[in-house]
């Protein structure tokens, strides 16, 4: 099993939900965050006075998947959350060692 | 002053008023110098001084002879001053002057002490603070002869909220130092009756504060009204008593006073002793009646704040409920007040209404105009809106005045974000934006500005009352929820420009959280078209709070300080693209939008001339301004010739003026024109100047008389379009106009409240480098800043004037020469401007 971590621009939420539903990967975990990569924010100015914008609002969504489906899994993510421009985020792929459904304490493989 | 020799009338007048003494006399003998007895003296006086104001002759305005005080209350004792108003319905000149001598004198020669006042009806018109007594005195004025509906015309202009609030104040106060001189203790050994605390100055007093405040608060006293009166009619008989054994006017019951008062009023008893102690028995008991009645007066009064409205601290209530349940008019004063005062309404004012409430139409509740502007005035953001709003939704009162509203009562929409019902939901967004506009958290201040700017911030509490009224049907609420905000704001008969507003606000109320949060706003084309979808910067900030307070009232948790920064950022960019890049898209020949305008053009108006006029002008003209201002416009520019300024000048309702200038573009224009009206002493707070490419200039400017100079001269329009003329055809220099101004601002702008803000930025337009600059506001500042401009030989082709409290941020569009700013032109810029609005240039 594979825990995918991506962060994506907030307005590419939704398709990329939509591809991993395709994939039948239906649970995930969407997470507001802030934070930057390269990009590492720019400089807005209002009224002629400058704020910083270091922190971008990004989104974080977590999906747990088998291994066997991981590869089209980070295909689909990469695709939807793509828009060619700095910031368009990162994904993460690390291994789950064991998981467990609370309900029923049962062992998932 | 002449005297006047007794005249032929004379001796009547003497004989009748003897007589009447007489009359007086004899009844105190009796023990019997009571109310009755003292009526009927006040009635034979009242009949005198009807026939000493027949024999006056007459003045060349109308006269009223009015009583006041004691008199006025007919309790007159046989010594007591005759205290009269004279009152005159125009100016007091030689006749008049003559009419006082004929009255006034007689009665002197009578040997009566008359306090009397002379006062034309005018002086009425303004509150007299400096004489509280005599205000006091007023509250028992009695016409006894003359013009009576003079006297009704004094009573218009006398009793007003104002005037009875500040009598009270005084009352209170006089009381306490009156008392002060008593050591606060009705249980003299010689007691005064008429001063002391528990005499009969306090009965005055509770019936004056009950009267002022709440007709019927004595029948909710410790005393009823018998034993009040029985207490009044004793008082009054010693005090006549007095007045008869001294043979003048003295109230103080002294020891020997008290033994012949009590066999004057036929006290039993052995010997003086007795009977005397039977006398002040029957003081005291009487005095402790007053002086309870009082206290409990003085504690339960409410305080006047409205017509039929007291303040008490159960919270604003309605003096007199069955006249409020009549007037639905005057519900929603209750509310209003409650706000201004931070407080609530009484739970029996809304009883009230909650029991009437369901007789009346949405209509009966504004049914004037007046009423109407209230109304959207109490919508105006501030702390206890939402609390009020809920108290009137809680008794009824909001659903009959927005039967719209009441469609979404307790409604349930199951979804997975919203928490609360319907109504509730939607009074939430107000009560977050009340919030957002006095909030102190540092993370919220860059809302409370946007809030603070809104030139009409009512309207958007009105469009979030309305927002989600469509959502009693379970289709697309939006589009639902604007068609019944039509009838709403229909029946509110808003102006056509606020109308458009608030249903803009309701039609696209999601409409920003979908850009900010589901849209890429770092595309430049997505604000682009989000700035053209928006049209101006007051629809934005009104959008920008609405998302805001929306979405924070759909849970707790659904407004996280993650979307606070989109929605913030999404409105800054929309904010720059507005204000700095509207110069690069102007109106071409077919441009959407102008087929209407072109097809609604007034009949002297031609398709050619309108066309004409706007082509070159920004695009965004077309949003900022409504047809009719449009068409107006047109008409400005109309045959214009160099050197000439066409002009309008309009005052609205909320003393804001708004002058429009057409004319031919020329080197100092703005600037000028800004002189002009800084050195009447105008302070611009809003404004827009334009150009288009045939050198055509539209300046609009708003702004507020400060030295009144328009208010106070009758001629002032005329003057200042006069110097405007002669100033820009350069007959006038309006540097020397403002040489004595110049000295003031040098004084005020040696301490600016914050560092001025200058900057210049190359890359925002395509055409015009855009000049930023925040400073502090101050008369004049415009003129020094365009003027600076101008000395640098740039042309200032538009102009955005805002001011956000004492803050003035100003957008200038310029170029020098055609073309935008070089790098070293903008660095000598800012610097001159720097060092000018710093006030070391």
């Amino acid at each position: 099993m594979k825990l995918i971590k991506s962060i994506v621009r907030p307005n590419k939420v939704d398709e990329v939900k939509d591809s991993l539903a395709k994939l039948n990967i239906a649970g995930m975990t969407v997470t507001e965050v802030r934070g930057h990569g390269k990009q590492k924010g720019h400089t807005a100015i209002y009224r002629g006075k400058e704020y910083n914008v270091s922190l971008l609002p990004k989104m974080e969504i977590e999906v747990v998947v088998p291994d066997s489906l991981a590869d089209d899994a980070i295909k689909a993510i990469v695709t939807a959350a793509r828009t060619g421009e700095i910031g368009d985020g990162r994904v993460f792929v690390l291994p789950v060692l064991e998981s467990y459904r609370i309900r029923t304490g049962e062992r998932e493989s | 002053m002449s005297v006047t020799q007794p005249g032929p009338g004379d001796s009547t007048l003497v004989a009748t008023f003897n007589a009447a003494r007489l009359e007086l006399k004899a009844d105190v003998l009796r023990g019997a110098g009571g109310r009755v007895a003292l009526e009927r003296y006040a009635d034979r006086v009242d009949a005198l001084l009807r026939q000493l104001f027949a024999e006056a002759g007459g003045a060349s305005v109308p006269v009223a002879i009015v009583a006041l005080g004691g008199y006025g209350r007919r309790h007159l004792c046989v010594h007591s001053d005759i205290d009269l108003l004279v009152l005159f319905g125009g100016r007091i000149d030689a006749a008049e002057e003559q009419f006082l001598r004929g009255f006034l004198h007689p009665l002197w020669d009578l040997g009566v002490v008359v306090g009397h006042q002379v006062r034309e009806l005018d002086d009425f018109a303004q509150l007299e603070t400096d004489n509280p007594e005599f205000l006091l005195a007023l509250l028992d004025a009695r016409p006894v002869a003359g013009a009576r509906q003079l006297f009704d015309r004094f009573g218009v202009l006398f009793h007003t909220p104002a005037t009875h609030a500040f009598i009270l104040t005084s009352l209170l106060q006089l009381m306490e130092e009156r008392h002060a001189r008593f050591n606060g203790t009705l249980y003299q050994l010689e007691p005064d009756v008429k001063e002391a605390p528990g005499a009969l100055r306090d009965l005055a007093a509770t019936r004056t504060i009950a009267m002022l405040t709440d007709p019927l608060l004595l029948r909710r006293g410790p005393a009823d009204a018998a034993r009040v009166d029985e207490a009044e009619d004793f008082l009054l008989r010693v005090r006549s008593t007095l007045h008869l054994e001294a043979g003048r006017n003295q109230n103080s019951l002294s020891h020997e006073m008290q033994e012949r008062t009590a066999n004057l009023l036929g006290y039993p008893g052995t010997g003086h002793g007795q009977r005397v102690e039977r006398l002040m028995s029957d003081y005291f008991r009487h005095a402790r009646i007053v002086a309870r009645s009082l206290e409990w007066a003085r504690r339960s009064a409410p305080l006047p704040v409205g017509p039929n409205l007291g303040l008490s601290r159960e919270g604003v209530r309605f003096l007199d409920p069955l006249q409020a349940a009549r007037h639905p008019a005057s519900w929603l004063g209750a509310f209003r007040s409650a706000l201004e005062h931070q407080t609530t309404v009484a739970e029996e004012a809304l009883s009230c209404i909650q029991q009437h409430v369901d007789r009346y139409r949405a209509d009966d509740f504004f049914p004037q105009a007046v009423d109407r502007v209230a109304l959207l005035h109490f919508l105006t953001p501030r702390l206890g809106l939402y609390a009020r709003l809920s108290e009137m939704h809680d008794c009824g009162l909001l659903g009959r005045v927005f039967p719209e509203f009441q469609a979404i009562s307790w409604r349930v929409v199951r979804d997975f974000y919203h928490k609360y019902t319907v109504d509730e939901h939607t009074l939430l967004t107000i009560r977050n934006l009340e919030r957002v506009s006095t909030t102190d958290e540092p993370s919220r201040r860059r809302f409370r500005n946007v809030a603070s700017e809104l030139v009409h911030p009512e309207l958007l509490v009105l469009a979030l009352l309305l927002h989600d009224v469509g959502k009693w049907r379970d289709d697309d609420h939006t589009v639902e929820s604007e068609r019944m905000a039509k009838e709403a704001v229909d029946r509110l008969q808003l102006t056509a420009e606020a109308r458009d507003t608030v249903l803009f606000l309701i039609r696209h109320h999601i409409r920003m959280s979908l850009v900010a949060f589901r849209r890429d706003t770092e595309d430049p084309e997505i604000v682009k078209e989000f700035a053209a979808f928006i049209g101006s910067e007051e629809r934005l900030k009104m959008l920008c709070l609405m998302t805001l307070a929306d979405i924070e009232a759909v849970s707790p948790d659904t407004l996280t300080p993650w979307k606070e920064e989109l929605l913030w950022r999404l409105y800054v960019d929309t904010y720059n693209h507005l204000t700095q890049r509207y110069g690069d898209d102007r109106i071409e020949r077919n441009q959407a939008g102008l087929d209407e305008l072109l097809r609604q053009r007034p009949d002297d108006l031609s398709t050619a001339e309108i066309t004409r006029f706007l082509e070159g002008l920004p695009q965004r003209y077309l949003q900022l301004f409504a047809p009719e201002a449009i068409y107006r416009h047109v008409r400005l520019a109309r045959d214009i010739h160099p050197d000439e300024v066409h002009v309008s000048l309009e005052r609205d309702h909320s003393g804001v003026w708004t002058l429009a200038v057409a004319t031919l573009d020329k080197p100092f224009l703005f600037s000028n024109i800004c002189g002009v009206l800084s050195s009447y002493g105008t302070n611009i707070i809003r404004g827009h100047a334009l150009t288009n490419p045939n050198g055509l200039v539209l300046d609009i400017f708003q702004f507020t008389d400060e030295d009144r100079f328009l208010e106070l001269n009758a001629d002032g329009q005329e003057r200042l379009l006069q110097t405007l003329q002669d100033v820009v055809a350069g007959a006038e220099d309006v540097a020397i106009r403002l040489r004595g101004r110049e000295r003031g601002v040098l004084q005020s702008r040696a301490a600016p409240r914050f560092a001025p803000v200058v900057r210049t930025d190359n890359g925002a337009s395509g055409r015009y480098t855009i000049l930023d600059v925040v400073a502090t506001n101050a008369i004049g500042l415009l003129y020094r800043i365009s003027g600076t401009i101008s000395k640098h030989g740039c042309d200032v082709d538009l102009v955005l004037i805002a001011t956000e409290g004492e803050k003035a941020i100003d957008v200038f569009h310029i170029t020098k020469g055609g073309s935008k700013l070089t790098e070293a032109e903008q660095q000598a810029l800012t610097s001159d401007l720097q060092r000018t609005l710093e006030g070391t240039l």
